[in-house]
């Protein structure tokens, strides 16, 4: 209770963390998070960027990936299944997700919001909640009638891991987990793709183009209601690749509160970016990532107060939002300014 | 309404010993259910109060809710510092009305200098730090992430409703513990009384909030919503207003938080803090009509009432015991496709699944129906009053 007790607990911690061993697992731990943000949160920017959507249902794309890359796992994989076949197996499965979670996007686009982008912004938040709503409990009724527990991870997805991403390794004395490893060079990839694809093909341009002036892009000859439609549908598609990742992790694991335990980190990591900048939003992502690595591991050894992560990441948005309202960043005439 | 409100305890009650009663069972939601869309509607109405009003979305607003049930729960257990278990409870309800509005005057003087997705950013972030701080505060309960309830030890009675010190114009509420009273020919268990005390507690909030929407304040704040630019170039400081807005909704939403508190006798971090309770008062609000302050409140009811048709409850009616009692049963153990049964396919795509509806009937509003329940129907009166009339007038000239 008194500083005389804490104190010494304190600064032990604080030798604890800075130990080569302690500071690759937190930095390892961090990244692959930062990895996950930033393929979840990347989505949301894109689309807040292009569209002006905040998207509420954004998390409900990464728990329908989930669940939907899991079942694809427990059909492929069987006990006999060898590790590197999983792997592949895994692969097929993000291919599946990412096309069935993007054409669910590009449907909610095309028949829903569409409808909205000439009214006030607020009805597409009103709007994109009331289907999180909608997906989420529709999610509880097939999850519940396949006799799943719909608030605890799905075990059988879990157990499809391939066996050397469920132990640690120890490589030169440094704990090392496979899982994380794989989340970070998953994520790397696929952000790197959507970079590449946003700076260097013809498309991408053309999205940057919207993004900056979407009435001056349809002037000039280009159906910009066809590029919102697929940016939409590229932006749940990564959604659902993350939650496919995050089915693996037994951390995360394919629940239904996933959709809430992913969105409210990522609209954290959109809004310390600055909306609709790829590149703050994967800065912010690292960060963020990052604080909260730190933090769980705080919370783990040193600071008896659950919830500290959490509260942490929520701290560096209000501190964000005070210090540099645009974001880090951002420009300060998007998201109404 | 205020009189239909009044007498449904009553008919609620003829209704179900009526020969009709298990349908009105079925149909009509419990008194007890009613006592919760009181006093939600309310936080439903403080929440429009800002952001129907002012067009700024307090997505945080769970906190002051949560800041009102804390209160009171935490004050009735002796633990805020200075205040006895004994205060009178609407002595209770003011503190926390207060307190809320301090930390709305903390909040907003940093939010609203942001505005649009930011400002619904910041409100939300705020009020997820303060519920990941109760969740985890021990201060509060053994069990800080199941909330706390009012000791029976320290706080055995009910809480009372009505003038501060004067018993005789006190009446307690409470499920178990409300005050049940006598009066020549009438009757009335502890839920009703709770019902018309909580009820009462309510209608006045709505009728001081409605005189501040009606003042020339209000109108200032219309005038925010609509163009804040003109506002600020007419002379209006509307940051002023829109803070003074903020704690004001602040205020009424920690009522209504403590009210639910006193009802309940408990508080739980995910039904009071949590963004999602934002939602529920969101949705409310939206179905009832945005930015029209009794709307909430029949947003709340609807909300409910489909919530408590499609309820897994056997009490108070819902629609699977009503068909498992008047279906024969060939019909409920039919098979529909491989097996599913009938009554099965009820309780596997209707039975507690009620969000899902509410969320396809949310959406539906938010489409075609963007005022609301209210707003809608005032839209239709007003178009037959002040403008139909002119026009038919108008053509009848012409001939």
């Amino acid at each position: 209770m008194t500083g005389t007790v804490l104190a010494p607990l304190f600064v032990d911690a604080l030798g604890e963390f800075f130990r080569p061993g302690t500071l690759s697992e937190v930095l390892l731990n961090g990244l692959s998070k930062a990895a996950l943000y930033a393929m979840i949160a990347s989505g949301l920017t894109l689309v807040f960027g292009l569209l002006g959507v905040l998207n509420f249902a954004h998390g409900s794309f990464t728990m329908l990936g989930a669940y939907l890359g899991g079942l694809v796992m427990v059909v492929l994989v069987g006990s006999a299944t060898g590790d590197l076949a999983r792997v592949l197996f895994f692969l097929v499965g993000t291919l599946v997700v990412f096309a069935a979670i993007g054409a669910l996007g590009g449907a909610v686009e095309v028949g829903l919001i569409r409808q909205l982008y000439d009214r006030p912004p607020i009805y597409q938040i009103l709007l994109t909640f009331g289907l999180a709503l909608v997906l989420d409990e529709g999610a509880r009724i097939v999850v519940a009638f396949y006799g799943l527990q719909p608030i605890t991870d799905w075990r059988d997805a879990l157990g499809t891991k391939p066996g050397f991403m469920a132990e640690n390794l120890e490589v030169a004395g440094l704990t090392v987990a496979p899982l994380a490893l794989f989340q970070i060079v998953f994520g790397v990839v696929t952000i790197g793709a959507v970079w590449l694809f946003l700076t260097r093909t013809r498309y991408g341009m053309v999205v940057r183009a919207g993004s900056e002036d979407d009435e001056m892009t349809a002037a000039l000859g280009i159906d910009v209601n066809r590029v919102f439609t697929t940016v939409f549908a590229l932006g749940s598609a990564v959604a659902g690749v993350a939650g496919m990742l995050l089915m693996w992790d037994p951390v995360w694991g394919a629940s239904l509160p996933l959709a809430h335990e992913t969105l409210l980190p990522a609209f954290v990591v959109v809004i310390v970016g600055g909306l609709g900048t790829f590149r703050g939003t994967v800065v912010a992502a690292g960060l963020v990532g990052l604080v909260d690595a730190t933090m769980t591991w705080w919370f783990q050894n040193a600071i008896t107060f659950t919830g500290l992560p959490e509260m942490m990441i929520f701290l560096v948005l209000v501190l964000t939002l005070i210090v540099r309202p645009q974001g880090l960043f951002g420009v300060e005439e998007v998201g109404g300014h | 309404m205020v009189a239909a409100l009044a007498l449904y305890p009553f008919v609620y009650a003829l209704l179900v010993a009526s020969p009709l009663g298990t349908e009105a069972e079925t149909l009509l939601p419990r008194v007890d259910t009613m006592v919760g869309v009181f006093y939600f509607g309310l936080f439903a109405m403080s929440f429009d109060f800002v952001s129907g009003y002012t067009g700024y979305l307090s997505f945080g607003h769970a906190i002051f809710y949560g800041t009102g049930a804390y209160f009171v729960v935490l004050a009735a257990n002796g633990q805020v510092p200075l205040l006895a278990p004994g205060t009178p409870f609407m002595l209770m309800l003011l503190l926390a009305g207060l307190l809320a509005v301090a930390i709305a005057l903390a909040i907003g003087a940093l939010s609203f200098r942001l505005s649009g997705v930011y400002f619904a950013m910041i409100t939300l972030g705020f009020a997820q730090v303060a519920y990941v701080f109760v969740r985890g505060w021990d201060y509060v309960s053994e069990n800080p992430k199941d909330g706390a309830a009012v000791s029976t030890d320290v706080h055995p009675d009910g809480f009372d409703v009505g003038i501060p010190w004067i018993d005789a114009l006190n009446l307690e509420i409470g499920r178990l513990t409300g005050d049940t009273v006598e009066f020549l020919f009438v009757s009335l268990s502890g839920t009703e009384v709770s019902y018309y005390m909580v009820g009462l507690v309510v209608l006045v909030c709505y009728l001081a909030m409605q005189r501040l929407i009606h003042s020339p304040f209000g109108t200032v704040l219309l005038a925010i919503r609509e163009n804040e630019e003109r506002a600020e170039a007419v002379g209006y400081e509307p940051f002023q207003f829109k803070l003074a807005a903020f704690a004001i909704s602040g205020f009424f939403a920690a009522v209504a938080g403590g009210l639910s508190g006193g009802y309940g006798r408990s508080v739980a971090p995910d039904s009071s803090m949590y963004f999602l309770v934002t939602g529920d008062a969101l949705l409310a609000s939206i179905i009832g009509g945005f930015g029209t302050l009794a709307g909430p409140l029949y947003g709340r009811l609807f909300d409910e009432t489909v919530r408590e048709f499609l309820s897994k409850r056997g009490s108070g009616g819902g629609l699977l015991p009503y068909l498992r009692d008047h279906l024969p049963a060939s019909v409920i153990e039919a098979d529909l496709v491989g097996g599913l049964t009938v009554g099965g396919a009820i309780e596997t795509f209707l039975n507690g699944h009620a969000s899902l509806y509410v969320g396809v009937i949310f959406v539906l509003f938010v489409l075609y129906v963007p005022n609301g329940l209210l707003g809608t129907v005032r839209d239709r009166l007003g178009g037959t009053v002040a403008k139909q009339l002119p026009d038919y007038l108008d053509r009848y000239r012409r001939d």
